[in-house]
C-alpha cells in the first residue's frame, strides 16, 4: 500500500510521490524537485482582456460626471456674480427636477403608481426641509473669509470626484444589488459639504435655498438619472455624454480661456491615455492561484 | 563529521507559554536534538513576566527578551534595535547554526537578517501557507524575499507548502527541503479496550475560528445529525465562532447529540480522541494538519477538507478528503461510517509509528 518496496522497486527506482509520510523516499533526496514541481498553480485565471474601444466607451462615464461637476461649479460662480438671479435659478432648479422625472419615468421597466408617489413624497419631504434650513445656512460660515470657503470647497470637490462611484450610484433606485460602500458615501458627503459652504456666501435667504436646491438636486440624483440612462440604453448614454461635454465646454470657454484649456486636457487624459495606459500594464498582470489557497465558502454566512 | 555537534539558536515570536503547532514544533525538535547531543538554545520575546533566562526540559535554555508584542504575538519591528541582544546571543553561546520559525513573526525576520550579516549559517522553516493577493500578503512576502535573498537553506512542511515558499519568496527550489512535522506516536496511543458500534462519536478539536473552518460546521452538524440518529459529536475548542456553534445547537436542539467541550489542555486532548470512531477537520486552509496525524496515532478514521498540505498527510485509506462545501463532507461521513468496521485502532497507530 505506501511501502510495498518488495513489490515493485526490484530492479527500477520507485517513483517519487507527493506525500509527507513514510520518511525519505529511497533515491530521492529531502530537497528533490520533481517535474511535477508547480504543476497545479494557474496564473491569470480570473483576468479579463480588455479591449481598447469598450475601456473608451466605459471612461465616458467619468468624464460625464466630471462635466457635471465643472457645470455645478459654473452656475455657483455665475450665482455668486450675481449674473444669475434668484429667479432664474428657481426656474432651473424645476425645470431640472421635472426632466430628471420624466426621465426617471420613461426609463424605468418597472412603472408603478405607488413607486412613483414614493419618489415624489420624498421629493417634496427634502424640499420643504431645505426651505425651513435654508436661513441656518446663510449665516453659517459669516466669519469664514472667501478664499478659505473656495479653498476648501475645491479639496472638497476633488475628493468627491475621487471617491466617487462611477458604475453604479449611492442613491440607489430600489431594486438596486450593491449597497453603496464605504467611498461613495464619503463622496457624497463631501459634495454636500461643498454645497453648503458655497450656499452660506449668498445675500438672501431665498438665493441660499435656490443654490442648495440645485446643488444637492445634482449631487444626489444626478447619479441616478444617469445610471438609469445607462440602463435604458448605451446609445443613449454615448448621446447624452457627449451633449453634456459640448455644453460644458462652450460655457468654459465663454468664462475662463486657461480653464478651457484645463478641462480639454482632463477630457482627453480621461478618455484615451488612461485607457491606453490601462492596456499597456495589464500586461504585467501575475495573479497566482493553486492547492495552497485558502479554501472559499460557498454559502453565506448569516448571524 | 557524524559526531560533529553543533550549537542552535532556534528563533521565533511563537513559544511556551503559548501553545501551538509552532511552538510545539520548536520545542520538540530542540528535545531531540539534545537527545542527539548538540546543544540548543532558544531565543523568543517575553511573556507578561517570564523575563529573562528561562531553563527547560533535557538543559533546554530559553531567551526570554524583554521586549513587549504588539501584533498577534509579534515584537514590534525595529530592524536594527534587535542587533545588540541578539550579537550578545550568538557570541556568549558560539553559537554554529541559527535556525528561525514561521514567516509571520518579526524576531525571525531580525534575526536571520543580523545572524547572515554576521557570517553564521541559517536555516528557516515554514510552517503555514500564505497568500498572494491581499494588502497584508503582499508585505509579508516582501519582506520573505528580502530575508531569504540569502538563507542557506530553508525547511517546509509539505510539497505544497514548498510551492507556496518557493512562489513568494523566489528560492531555489533545490534550496528547500521537505521534512513534515511528526508526532510522538508514545503520547497518542489508541484507547485499551475498543469503542462500541452501536453509537458512532465524531470528535472535532481545533480553534474555533474562521480559517479552521467553524462556519463549515455550522453547516454540517445538524445535516449528519439528521440523517444518522446514532450519530454524536463532541467539540472541543474556543473561539470567536463558539457562539455560532452555541446558537446551531440551540436552533436544531441537539444539546444531547453535541457536546461542546470549550478549550481543551494540549495534555488532555488525547483523552478526548480517545472517546470517538471518526475526527474530523473542516479547515479552509491547512500547511500540514498534524492534529490529523495525532487523531491517526489514537486510531481515529479522519474525515478532511481537501485544502493546501492535507492529503500529502495521510495515505487513503486513513483518511476520507471532502470538498469545503458541506454536502460533499457530509457525503464523506457517510463514506467513512460506512468504512469504520474495517478500521482497527491499534493497526493504525503501528503504521503511524512507522512513518517517520
Amino acid at each position: 500500500m505506501d511501502m510495498n518496496f518488495t513489490a515493485d522497486s526490484s530492479l527500477a527506482p520507485s517513483r517519487w510521490r507527493k506525500v509527507a509520510y513514510g520518511g525519505m523516499q529511497p533515491g530521492y533526496d529531502d530537497n528533490h524537485t520533481d517535474e511535477t514541481f508547480l504543476e497545479d498553480m494557474v496564473m491569470n485565471a480570473n483576468v479579463v482582456k480588455r479591449n481598447m474601444l469598450k475601456v473608451m466607451q466605459d471612461s465616458v462615464s467619468i468624464s460625464q460626471y466630471l462635466c457635471i461637476v465643472f457645470l455645478v461649479v459654473l452656475v455657483w460662480i455665475y450665482t455668486l456674480r450675481s449674473t444669475l438671479n434668484e429667479n432664474s435659478l428657481l426656474l432651473l432648479d424645476i425645470s431640472l427636477l421635472g426632466s430628471g422625472f420624466i426621465i426617471l419615468v420613461l426609463t424605468e421597466e418597472m412603472l408603478s403608481l405607488k413607486r412613483l408617489w414614493n419618489y415624489i413624497l420624498n421629493v417634496s419631504f427634502f424640499t420643504t426641509g431645505l426651505f425651513v434650513l435654508a436661513p441656518i445656512y446663510q449665516t453659517l460660515t459669516r466669519s469664514i473669509s472667501s478664499d478659505s470657503i473656495w479653498a476648501v470647497t475645491i479639496s472638497l470637490l476633488l475628493l468627491h470626484l475621487f471617491l466617487h462611484d462611477y458604475s453604479g450610484s449611492t442613491i440607489r433606485p430600489s431594486g438596486a444589488l450593491k449597497n453603496p460602500n464605504l467611498t461613495s458615501c464619503i463622496s457624497l458627503n463631501a459634495s454636500i459639504v461643498a454645497s453648503v459652504f458655497i450656499a452660506s456666501r449668498l445675500p438672501s435667504r431665498v438665493h441660499v435655498f435656490a443654490t442648495m436646491l440645485f446643488s444637492l438636486q445634482i449631487f444626489l440624483f444626478a447619479p441616478l438619472v444617469t445610471y438609469c440612462i445607462k440602463k435604458y440604453s448605451f446609445r443613449l448614454h454615448l448621446l447624452f455624454s457627449l451633449g453634456l461635454m459640448a455644453v460644458t465646454l462652450t460655457f468654459v470657454y465663454s468664462l475662463h480661456c486657461l480653464l478651457f484649456v484645463l478641462l480639454v486636457g482632463i477630457l482627453i487624459f480621461v478618455n484615451v491615455v488612461c485607457p491606453y495606459w490601462l492596456i499597456r500594464i495589464q500586461e504585467y498582470k501575475f495573479e497566482i492561484n493553486g492547492p495552497w489557497d485558502e479554501a472559499k465558502l460557498c454559502f453565506d454566512i448569516t448571524d | 563529521m557524524a559526531d560533529l555537534k553543533h550549537r542552535i539558536l532556534m528563533v521565533s515570536d511563537f513559544f511556551y507559554p503559548n501553545f501551538g503547532g509552532v511552538e510545539n514544533h520548536i520545542y520538540y525538535l530542540s528535545q531531540c536534538l539534545l537527545k542527539l547531543g548538540h546543544k540548543v538554545v532558544v531565543l523568543t520575546h517575553a511573556y507578561g513576566n517570564r523575563s529573562g533566562v528561562r531553563y527547560m526540559t533535557g538543559g533546554l535554555k530559553v531567551y526570554y527578551v524583554p521586549w513587549r508584542p504588539f501584533l498577534m504575538q509579534n515584537t514590534f519591528p525595529t530592524i536594527y534595535g534587535t542587533f545588540p541582544i541578539i550579537r550578545t546571543i550568538l557570541l556568549r553561546e558560539k553559537i554554529s547554526l541559527v535556525h528561525g520559525h514561521q514567516a509571520f513573526s518579526t524576531l525571525c525576520h531580525e534575526t536571520l537578517m543580523h545572524a547572515r550579516t554576521m557570517g553564521y549559517k541559517v536555516v528557516f522553516t515554514d510552517h503555514s501557507l500564505y497568500g498572494f493577493a491581499d494588502v497584508g500578503s503582499i508585505h509579508m512576502n516582501k519582506v520573505l524575499q528580502f530575508t531569504l535573498a540569502d538563507v542557506t537553506r530553508a525547511i517546509c512542511v509539505s510539497h505544497t507548502s514548498k510551492e507556496n515558499t518557493v512562489l513568494r519568496s523566489g528560492l531555489p527550489p533545490e534550496k528547500v527541503f521537505v521534512i513534515p512535522n511528526a508526532v510522538d506516536t508514545a503520547m497518542f496511543k489508541p484507547a485499551q479496550q475498543r469503542l462500541g458500534r452501536d453509537e458512532i462519536v465524531i470528535v472535532v478539536i481545533s480553534r474555533l475560528v474562521y480559517r479552521k473552518g467553524a462556519d463549515l460546521l455550522v453547516e454540517v452538524i445538524p445535516e449528519v445529525c439528521r440523517l444518522y440518529p446514532n450519530v454524536r459529536f463532541i467539540v472541543g475548542g474556543d473561539g470567536p465562532k463558539r457562539v455560532r456553534l452555541e446558537e446551531m445547537r440551540e436552533k436544531h436542539s441537539l444539546q444531547d447529540r453535541v457536546e461542546m467541550l470549550g478549550a481543551v489542555p494540549h495534555a488532555s486532548v488525547r483523552s478526548v480522541l480517545i472517546s470517538g470512531h471518526i475526527f474530523l477537520n473542516s479547515s479552509l486552509t491547512e500547511a500540514f494538519c498534524i492534529a490529523i496525524l495525532e487523531a491517526a496515532s489514537c486510531g481515529l478514521l479522519t474525515v478532511s477538507t481537501r485544502v493546501g498540505g492535507v492529503p500529502e498527510v495521510l495515505p487513503d485509506d486513513m483518511i476520507v478528503l471532502a470538498e469545503p462545501d458541506p454536502s460533499d463532507m457530509v457525503h464523506a461521513i457517510r463514506k467513512a461510517i460506512s468504512i469504520l468496521p474495517n478500521i482497527d485502532p491499534q493497526v493504525m497507530h503501528d503504521r503511524v509509528s512507522n512513518f517517520h
